[in-house]
């Protein structure tokens, strides 16, 4: 038996991307603003566990700090449009190059560090921002956050709620094209060397021409520009922002949909996302009517259960199950 | 007097001419090299100068530091003390990727392949050195990135092609025979077009026929004018096709000559090429007997 393994740039990966694009296109036709809703919160937080699937399931670096880079292109946003007047796409715009150019700076000093190091510091960065967020009350709201956060719809066309719809699923197709061919190319290759989690090696990489550092903050810095993305059209989507939500918390339930949905393929930030956000809402609905009190405690159980359930019989996490053949290793005969 | 600086000038001439003809035809130097790891020295002084298109054999007992001067010369370790200087460039103040891109490229004892990609992919990531599409250019699959990826490809199944495992590229390394391995990690460093190649023990765990094989294959990657610095416990083969041999024990250079004069010399024909090579205490022992 030859078994071979092929090389992951097929072109069966952008029909099935084509097929999804029409079919989220088409959903808003015969969905209503409850669901649309939910699939927008899918297509926020698959945004941020794409760019920490690039981090760490390309890269290999376990980084716990999504939530930061999320938060920080959300404050930036309305920042500078509800305080600087800043037209929204400026602003949104200008929040990619902030939080950019401060992940550049924390990736350098962090990724220094080697692995389970690196998201220790990263969930401590969490605190920090929580921390500055409460603490700077001119310029964050403090505890009562920032409201009347313009709405990026230029022209009013559409309805606000569907333009944002169409607007955050069209850049989360774009970023995971982007995505796709990243990882299938010399840059993702070269990630790939450094990911010591799954059959890399740092110095062969090096002794290669691969500067593994350069590439290390360079990842790190693009997984925060989408995060940051995300939270621009976050903040703009809702038009109200509170710190609660920018918390360690979220680091690590974006780190459970990337481990669930599979870290192999930037598809699995879609499954991860896709799984975790439908169970939330199942639960909501019918864990109050089993059991009285709020359902937040039995979403973490649920989680937990979850995520130990994948890294039992699933270590790929969900992206094996869509594929005819592993994503590492796609056997044919 | 007017005689005297004339003779001095073209003594300097002379040696300035000479010095140039080394300088062009030395690929590679060591000058007085050492690293210590703690109290333990692993490469003591050590000084020699590798020619363009030799072939150039390190052999020495376990622990003499062989594989140490490759790590130092890929940059791997960094020197206690000397220097190392390539194509008239000095390595031991750049770092690892750096010295990649100049030229040099090592193949490792135990290979270290990629287990997460398949053998065409181990390859294409020999190309990098000679590639520079970014994160934008390959994410936006920029028409230079596509040109690029195709040009890798083709360099990475042309070299495949070379060690005769073009039938095996979409394999993963695990499926492979431990020979196939060798000969992936030789096709990945090639890809990297260097002009020093360095070869950890790369006739470990191969047998006589593959040997014999691979020994053609050096030689046809000399004739191509690579250079090759190769570390090996097995000083027969190592011998056989080198044009420069130095044999290192304890750290210390004992020889560095053609292999005609390592042979004939019969101190080290019997202390480190007489069916298995000895410790330097070993020597001391026989030489004081």
């Amino acid at each position: 038996m030859n078994k071979t393994v092929e090389l992951r740039r097929t072109k069966a990966e952008y029909l099935i991307l084509a097929l999804v694009v029409v079919l989220f296109l088409s959903i808003p036709l015969f969905a209503g603003p409850y669901h649309l809703a939910i699939i927008m919160d899918i297509g926020i937080y698959a945004i941020i566990t794409m760019g920490l699937i690039l981090l760490m399931g390309q890269a290999g670096q376990l980084s716990l700090g999504q939530a930061v880079f999320f938060g920080l292109g959300a404050y930036s946003s309305a920042i500078l449009t509800t305080q600087h007047h800043f037209a929204p796409w400026l602003a949104l715009l200008l929040a990619i190059i902030i939080t950019g150019s401060i992940a550049a700076g924390i990736g350098r000093a962090v990724l220094r560090l080697k692995g389970i190091i690196v998201s220790g510091v990263t969930l401590v960065l969490n605190l920090i921002f929580s921390y500055l967020v409460l603490s700077l009350i001119n310029l964050t709201g403090g505890a009562n956050g920032i409201v009347n956060i313009p709405h990026l719809s230029p022209v009013k066309l559409i309805p606000n709620s569907l333009f944002d719809y169409y607007f955050l699923w069209i850049v989360a197709f774009l970023l995971l094209a982007f995505s796709l061919n990243l990882v299938n190319s010399r840059t993702g290759r070269a990630l790939r060397t450094m990911n010591i989690l799954s059959g890399g090696g740092e110095e062969t990489a090096q002794v290669l021409g691969i500067n593994v550092m350069k590439y290390k903050v360079q990842v790190f810095t693009l997984g925060a520009v989408y995060a940051s993305i995300a939270g621009s059209i976050y903040a703009h989507h809702l038009g109200s922002i509170e710190p609660d939500i920018f918390g360690a918390h979220l680091s690590l339930l974006v780190a459970i949909m990337a481990i669930v949905g599979g870290m192999a393929s930037p598809w699995g930030a879609f499954l991860g996302a896709a799984l975790l956000m439908g169970l939330t809402e199942l639960l909501g609905k019918f864990a109050s009517v089993v059991v009285s009190g709020p359902t937040g405690a039995y979403e973490l159980i649920a989680y937990g259960i979850i995520l130990m359930a994948v890294l039992r019989f699933l270590p790929q996490g969900l992206i094996p199950l869509f594929q005819k053949l592993p994503p590492q290793s796609r056997h044919s005969k | 007097m007017r005689d005297y600086l004339s003779w001095m000038k073209d003594i300097l001439a002379f040696t300035k001419e000479q010095m140039r003809e080394i300088d062009s035809s030395s690929l590679l130097q060591l000058k007085n090299i050492s690293v210590a790891f703690g109290k333990l020295t692993a490469v003591d002084g050590v000084s020699f100068t590798i020619r363009r298109g030799d072939i150039t054999s390190i052999i020495g007992p376990n622990g003499a530091g062989k594989t140490t001067i490759l790590k130092l010369i890929c940059g791997l370790l960094p020197l206690s003390q000397g220097e190392i200087w390539f194509k008239q460039q000095r390595l031991d103040k750049i770092p690892p990727h750096h010295i990649a891109s100049l030229g040099v490229t090592q193949v490792f004892q135990d290979i270290q392949l990629f287990s997460n990609m398949s053998i065409l992919e181990n390859v294409m990531v020999g190309c990098h050195v000679w590639t520079d599409s970014g994160f934008l250019n390959t994410g936006l699959k920029l028409p230079h990135a596509k040109a690029e990826e195709n040009k890798i490809k083709e360099q990475a199944i042309s070299k495949l092609s070379l060690v005769g495992l073009e039938q095996k590229a979409f394999m993963l390394p695990s499926h492979l025979s431990w020979s196939e391995q060798k000969l992936s990690g030789l096709a990945r460093a090639l890809a990297a077009e260097p002009d020093l190649l360095l070869l950890d023990e790369p006739y470990g765990g191969l047998m006589a026929t593959e040997i014999a094989m691979l020994s053609r294959l050096i030689l046809q990657l000399q004739q191509d004018g690579i250079t090759i610095l190769m570390v090996e416990q097995r000083t027969d083969e190592a011998l056989e096709i080198a044009n420069q041999v130095v044999i290192l024990d304890s750290g210390e250079k004992v020889a560095d000559a053609s292999p005609t004069e390592i042979r004939s010399n019969a101190f080290i024909a019997t202390n480190y090429l007489g069916g298995r090579v000895k410790g330097m205490s070993e020597v001391h022992h026989a030489a004081s007997k």
